[in-house]
């Protein structure tokens, strides 16, 4: 779904659109939210209403993953680039992790 | 703060306020342990009334320590703690007051930090059991000994946490140590107790400080109770220079560089873990009696006394001329402010502000210039005043680019010279390519045994010349049977492939703002928040959310903590240039905020590794994959560097805890908490305990025989007049009530003297402001620092004052002492231009040796210096001592090795021994040299006068009132 799409979606479901605009993190960037709320709003009429906590934790799973370098365990992570299929990131960022880098200082 | 330069900054540019500690030690006869006798006056010549101790710094070095091998179960570690906390109160021997705190949960400013250490240590405790075991395998392959592996679990250092198992033990435990001292020992007969315990809200030395403050702001408070606080943060001397209180002195450990440490597998000491190779243990003493003791001297305690501080800081703020009244106290609030500039626990730092580069000093140079435009203070009572912030913030900002370049430039510099290092070290360990041989063999000028006259020249030369022809000979042939040998054949015929210039300097992290090239500030933002320099926005949310964090900081140390809720949610800072029209950014915090429940934060601070410190239910949130708050919970995490070469310095990049979610998940699994795990998740009190000598201990008594469940005043003259609110205790320690000693190495009290109570600080409405302010009353101790102007009124020398006495005795030798002191020390005192050098400033790179050999050793490298420069010789005349520093001294590392010597030979001295006296004067005589050049031979007088400096001797401890 386009950015485009995105937009007439939320024209057209303005209630959802609001309620998901209030899940919005203070520190989160409009290219970062963007990303998400299409992420939740992918997803949203998959999970009940008092699911809905745990469909903002694998948003926030999949987002910090993308935007902070967080790595889950595998099940999760695949689960979340499922739900999250057909989103597109520009330029994403790129990290190292603590792990890497301790390696990569190790092999010194 | 989490700014470990932060001391040493101070230290070094206001030395006089650190006082070495006088301690006086338990003696040890047939196999029994005598007590020191702390009613006796305190042998630092100074009586302190209150002592609080910010627990979690004794707690971390007791149960994990770094120095010593680590204790082998709970039981070892409460012990640890309490001799450790037995060696305090006899070094301090306060008269009123010892306040115990632990921290509790402290507020969500804070998580970030918290979850960010407890995330690394959870880490790096793993790689470290990793490591042993893979070095464990190596060796025992090799045939190598260790000794057998303990059963015991690893420590992780992640239940000291408040809400854990471990620090409920540790409150029983504080509470036996407690009830046991005050019915057991005399010193602690008229002191008043307070523990609070990590089910108390707050950080231990901000509990501290609401005490402090709240006693203050009664009207029976003594204005001249002479504080002392003990812990190491470097927050703690802001702190205490908040209270305004005259008499604040703060005892800490020693900071000793490069201190030896156990190998983490066999135990011994001399290597590291990864030099280990399992060589049986030596014995130590003839008989192996020393086996447990360690080689490394115990770590010694100093002093930081505040008032000297407060002279300084009174010399360094005061300005003439200002179109406002000076008001020193005023100023002194405004430079704790400008401290949290440069680094907080609660805020990460301004990327242009760093300590090592000097950035309090240009933080002060710029508030004495702007403070004239501004017209009045910047912050009162803890409160900001954001107009006047925005002007130091623009001044700042405009150096911001030069900053940046400045670092590049000094960082460039830095590698540079220390490839010129390495390339030098590595050409002198090469030594000449050709050396001659037997009579023609180099010899050092001015020895004893001179050559002999060279007999059969021409032999010798033949003999030399073969020789060298063999060898080439030799090497040759072997060369040919290599490449003969070996598959790529031509290999050895182009030669080895050289090295590249660099190849032992470390690979650089990879740097993509680089904040010394023109566009710093939009790749800044684009790479550390993902956003464009054009999202004014954005960055106008960071600086306001930075804003709100120096007003919540600063009233957090002035007044207590405004909110439990704020906390600054990003990961790094905005750039001074950025705090533009920030007057109307914060107006007040959300009121009545509560903190997190003990078991609520650890769910918020701990990773799944250290879930076992939870219930099950709770743990399998942190790691279930239908759990609602999984994604607080990451296995691994970025390190952004951030500039930095390790990892442990990095910005670890933690996703926030959304607090409204972590609540929503827990109501599920609250109902599965056993009863013991709901009372460690309820909050709990601070408690008083006293002795039966104790005034106050009647009253008390009689609330429990007449079952008073409140009372909120106490009767002033009985507890210098402390106030608070008391309630009944559930169970209470009561006199004659035998206490079950919870260690089953200690014994059980039969007969407690002991009483303890609920204490709650004195109440005061929200409203309420606390004066930052001198009270009427106080009377301001005597200076230490010497007059600026003394030179011109005084013709004796200046006798700087070593201690807390003023008067302190000095010891006199005799003749004969002198004799024997010049006989050990001064032997080499005229001989020539080298005489005067201080023994090598190098110590800690192993070079160092006891004083008389030291300067054999001096001697020595002179008389080979002509022939050409030995290594040890060449590392004293080529690196420059750190009394020269290159370009000043703006380095840290030089720095560092400058306070690093500063401390040892102060210590040294210490011993009281000549020579150690001797090193101290000598450094001192050295340091004045740097600052009046001209008056030399006026100093040099002034050494030899003052030479035999020892500490006083102990007899003479009463006079000094």
């Amino acid at each position: 779904m386009a950015a485009t799409d995105v937009e007439d979606f939320i024209q057209q479901n303005r209630a959802l659109a609001k309620q998901v605009e209030t899940f919005r993190g203070y520190w989160e960037s409009e290219k970062h939210w963007n990303a998400r709320r299409e992420f939740l709003l992918r997803n949203i009429s998959d999970f009940k209403l008092e699911q809905l906590d745990q469909l903002l934790s694998l948003s926030m799973v999949w987002a910090n993953n993308v935007f902070m370098g967080c790595r889950y365990s595998s099940e999760l992570l695949e689960k979340v680039k499922e739900m999250a299929e057909g989103i597109e990131v520009e330029d994403a960022p790129v990290f190292k992790t603590r792990d890497e880098i301790m390696k990569s200082q190790q092999g010194r | 703060m989490g700014v470990p330069a932060f001391f040493r900054w101070l230290s070094r540019k206001y030395p006089s306020i650190v006082v070495h500690c006088v301690e006086e030690k338990g003696r040890e006869c047939n196999g029994v342990r005598v007590p020191v006798d702390t009613t006796k006056p305190n042998p630092n010549e100074v009586e302190f009334d209150n002592l609080y101790l910010d627990m979690n710094g004794i707690i971390h070095p007791c149960t994990h320590p770094e120095d010593k091998p680590a204790p082998k179960n709970e039981d070892e570690m409460m012990v640890a703690i309490f001799e450790y906390i037995d060696r305090l109160f006899t070094i301090v021997r306060p008269r009123r007051v010892l306040y115990m705190a632990i921290d509790g949960v402290a507020p969500r400013a804070k998580m970030n930090q918290q979850r960010s250490r407890r995330f690394r240590a959870s880490k790096e405790g793993v790689e470290l059991t990793d490591e042993k075991n893979r070095i464990r395998e190596e060796i025992i392959q090799r045939g190598g000994y260790l000794p057998p592996e303990e059963i015991k679990e690893r420590f992780d250092s992640n239940c000291i946490t408040p809400g854990t198992e471990f620090m409920d033990n540790l409150a029983q435990c504080l509470r036996y140590y407690v009830t046991d001292r005050l019915s057991n020992d005399p010193g602690w007969k008229n002191v008043v107790v307070f523990l609070s315990d990590a089910s108390v809200p707050g950080e231990g030395e901000h509990k501290i400080m609401d005490f402090i403050r709240r006693q203050r702001a009664q009207p029976n408070h003594d204005p001249n109770t002479h504080h002392c606080l003990c812990g190491a943060d470097a927050d703690l001397i802001m702190l205490g220079l908040a209270t305004h209180e005259p008499n604040f002195t703060i005892i800490r450990e020693e900071f000793k560089p490069n201190k030896p440490r156990p190998c983490a597998l066999c135990g011994q000491m001399g290597h590291e873990l990864k030099e280990c190779q399992g060589v049986a243990r030596e014995k130590k003493g003839q008989h192996d009696e020393f086996a447990d003791t360690i080689p490394t001297a115990e770590q010694e305690f100093i002093f930081i006394r505040l008032s000297v501080l407060r002279e300084y800081l009174s010399r360094e703020l005061t300005m003439a001329s200002l179109p406002f009244p000076f008001d020193f106290e005023r100023s002194v609030d405004d430079w704790v402010f400008m401290c949290f500039f440069v680094g907080n626990d609660f805020l990460p730092h301004l990327p242009s502000l760093e300590i090592r580069e000097g950035a309090i000093d240009r933080l002060v140079g710029i508030y004495k210039d702007v403070v004239h435009k501004t017209g009045g203070y910047l912050t009162q009572n803890g409160f900001v005043n954001l107009e006047r912030v925005e002007l130091i913030m623009q001044a700042v900002g405009v150096a911001e680019d030069n900053i940046f370049k400045k670092r590049k430039e000094d960082d460039e510099n830095f590698k540079r010279r220390n490839k010129e290092k390495r390339k030098r070290m590595k050409a002198e360990q090469r030594g000449p390519a050709f050396l001659t041989t037997g009579q023609f063999a180099p010899q050092a000028l001015g020895r004893r045994d001179r050559p002999d006259p060279v007999q059969n020249a021409r032999q010798q030369a033949y003999n030399m010349r073969m020789h060298s022809n063999m060898d080439a000979a030799q090497s040759l042939k072997a060369m040919m049977k290599n490449g003969g040998n070996s598959s790529a054949g031509c290999s050895d015929g182009r030669g080895q492939k050289r090295k590249t210039e660099d190849s032992d300097s470390e690979p650089e992290p990879e740097d993509n703002v680089r904040l010394w090239e023109e566009g710093w500030k939009q790749r800044y933002y684009k790479t550390k928040f993902d956003v464009d320099a054009t999202d004014d926005g954005f960055r106008k949310k960071v600086v306001q959310s930075y804003v709100e964090g120096l007003c919540w900081v600063l009233r957090y140390y002035y007044q207590g903590c405004a909110s439990w809720k704020w906390y600054f949610p990003f990961h790094y800072a905005p750039f001074a240039s950025d705090f533009r029209d920030i007057k109307e950014m914060f107006s007040e915090f959300e009121k009545d905020t509560k903190p997190f429940k003990p078991l609520e934060q650890l769910m918020g601070v701990f990773p799944a590794a250290s879930g076992n410190f939870l219930p099950t239910t709770w743990r399998n949130l942190m790691v279930s994959p239908d759990s609602s708050i999984i994604d607080f919970y990451p296995d691994d995490f970025a390190i952004d560097l951030n500039g930095k070469k390790y990892a442990w310095q990095g910005v670890a990049l933690l996703p926030f805890v959304d607090e409204r979610r972590l609540r929503a998940a827990l109501t599920d699994v609250y109902p599965d908490l056993t009863p013991d795990e709901v009372r460690r998740n309820s909050l709990g009190s601070d408690v008083l305990f006293l002795g039966k000598f104790h005034p106050l201990f009647d009253f008390i008594h009689e609330l429990y025989r007449s079952e008073t469940p409140e009372v909120s005043v106490i009767p002033a003259e009985l507890c210098h007049g402390l106030q608070g609110i008391l309630n009944l205790a559930e169970d209470p320690v009561l006199p004659d009530k035998p206490l079950r000693s919870p260690i089953p190495t200690l014994r059980d009290i039969s007969h407690s003297t002991a009483i303890n109570v609920k204490f709650k600080d004195p109440h005061f409405s929200a409203e309420f402001v606390f004066k930052a302010v001198l009270l009427p009353g106080a009377k301001i101790p005597n200076k230490v620092l010497k007059p600026e102007d003394w030179e011109r009124r005084n013709r004796e020398p200046w006798r700087p004052q070593l201690g807390f006495n003023p008067n302190r005795q000095q010891a006199h030798l005799d003749q004969s002492a002198f004799r024997a002191l010049s006989h050990s020390v001064n032997r080499n005192q005229h001989g020539g231009q080298y005489s005067n050098i201080p023994p090598p400033s190098s110590y800690h790179q192993g070079i160092y040796r006891p004083q008389s050999s030291s300067h054999q050793q001096f001697q020595h490298s002179r008389q080979n210096s002509i022939m050409g420069a030995p290594p040890s010789f060449s590392h004293q005349s080529l690196f420059p001592r750190p009394q020269q520093p290159l370009r000043g001294g703006v380095q840290g590392w030089d720095r560092a090795m400058q306070g690093q010597q500063a401390a040892y030979l102060q210590n040294q001295s210490r011993g009281g021994a000549g020579p150690g006296a001797y090193q101290q004067q000598q450094q001192r005589y050295d340091q004045r040299r740097n600052e009046w050049p001209d008056r030399r031979g006026q100093h040099d007088q002034a050494f030899r006068s003052n030479r035999t400096y020892p500490p006083p001797p102990p007899t003479q401890r009463y006079h000094w009132k």
